[in-house]
């Protein structure tokens, strides 16, 4: 691909912030800041930025604690956030173990078809019992993902190393 | 013990009778910023017959949930311990999700004095 279709690529798709490569905490301070301000440049319902700018970090977090490609200080991914009339969209993608495909393709499947209230008491339940094992957060990423955004997707690709697709939709 | 809003962790203000947290919270290390804050709230709390708590948080991470919500059973306990505690959580009108988030943590608060607090 040439380096004006990449451009022209992006645009296409309504994404207006990319980040590729080494994800860290750093990096995140880095880019946190920006990336708030061009979401409330696109709409200044406060509400909605808040939800957007939570479902990025979240995604990001993510990647920087589980992206299977590694560095000392993070992940290897990519996180990108569009805009287009149907509202804004998060997605992210980095590459993953396959042992863990099957439980989070199964974690995921049950918050895909959880009802907001649902998904409320999902996240408490969570809160008092605390993480999972194996987990560098709290554990409520997804639910928190899940619950913010109007919908989500995800997907495992072989492109030959496996990718795990995530894509979260926040429209008003 | 006073700590200054950076981009990324809120200002807490901790003193002998209150504490006051204003801002947004996704620390790079939540183990750094919320260990001495738990700490010096309960050394706080020791000697106290009453401590008032006010929480006015734009947004807030997942791995930040997990801290409010250890933070709130401290506080929890003090009540149940026979302290008068009361806790402020401050939210805008039009702030959906800290409005829910208030919510959220309201229902673990029994004999704490807790107070949804629209602004």
């Amino acid at each position: 691909m040439d380096s004006h279709d990449f451009h022209k690529l992006l645009l296409s798709r309504g994404t207006f912030f990319c980040y590729s490569g080494l994800l860290s905490e750093e990096v995140l301070s880095a880019i946190s800041g920006i990336v708030r301000e061009q979401v409330t440049d696109i709409d200044h319902d406060e509400d909605l930025t808040t939800r957007v700018f939570g479902i990025f970090i979240e995604q990001a977090q993510n990647i920087i604690r589980y992206s299977d490609e590694r560095l000392a200080q993070g992940g290897i991914g990519t996180v990108a956030i569009g805009h287009t009339s149907d509202g804004f969209v998060v997605e992210a993608i980095n590459p993953m173990k396959s042992d863990n495909m099957l439980s989070l393709k199964e974690n995921l499947d049950k918050l895909q078809q959880m009802q907001p209230k649902d998904l409320r008491k999902a996240y408490k339940q969570r809160l008092r019992e605390g993480p999972p094992e194996g987990s560098k957060g709290a554990g409520l990423g997804f639910i928190e993902i899940a619950r913010k955004s109007s919908k989500f997707e995800f997907d495992f690709v072989e492109s030959p190393e496996l990718l795990f697709v995530l894509k979260a939709w926040i429209d008003p | 013990m006073h700590l200054e809003a950076t981009n990324r962790t809120p200002e807490v203000s901790i003193s002998e009778s209150a504490l006051e947290m204003k801002g947004e919270c996704y620390p790079e290390d939540i183990t750094a910023f919320s260990e001495p804050i738990l700490e010096s709230l309960e050394e706080k709390l020791e000697p106290c017959d009453s401590y008032s708590v006010s929480l006015e948080l734009r947004y807030f991470n997942s791995s930040s949930a997990k801290f409010f919500f250890d933070f709130f059973e401290v506080l929890e306990q003090a009540a149940e311990g026979g302290k008068s505690i009361t806790i402020e959580w401050r939210y805008r009108s039009s702030d959906n999700s800290m409005k829910e988030a208030g919510e959220d943590f309201e229902e673990d608060m029994d004999k704490a004095d807790y107070n949804l607090v629209e602004i």
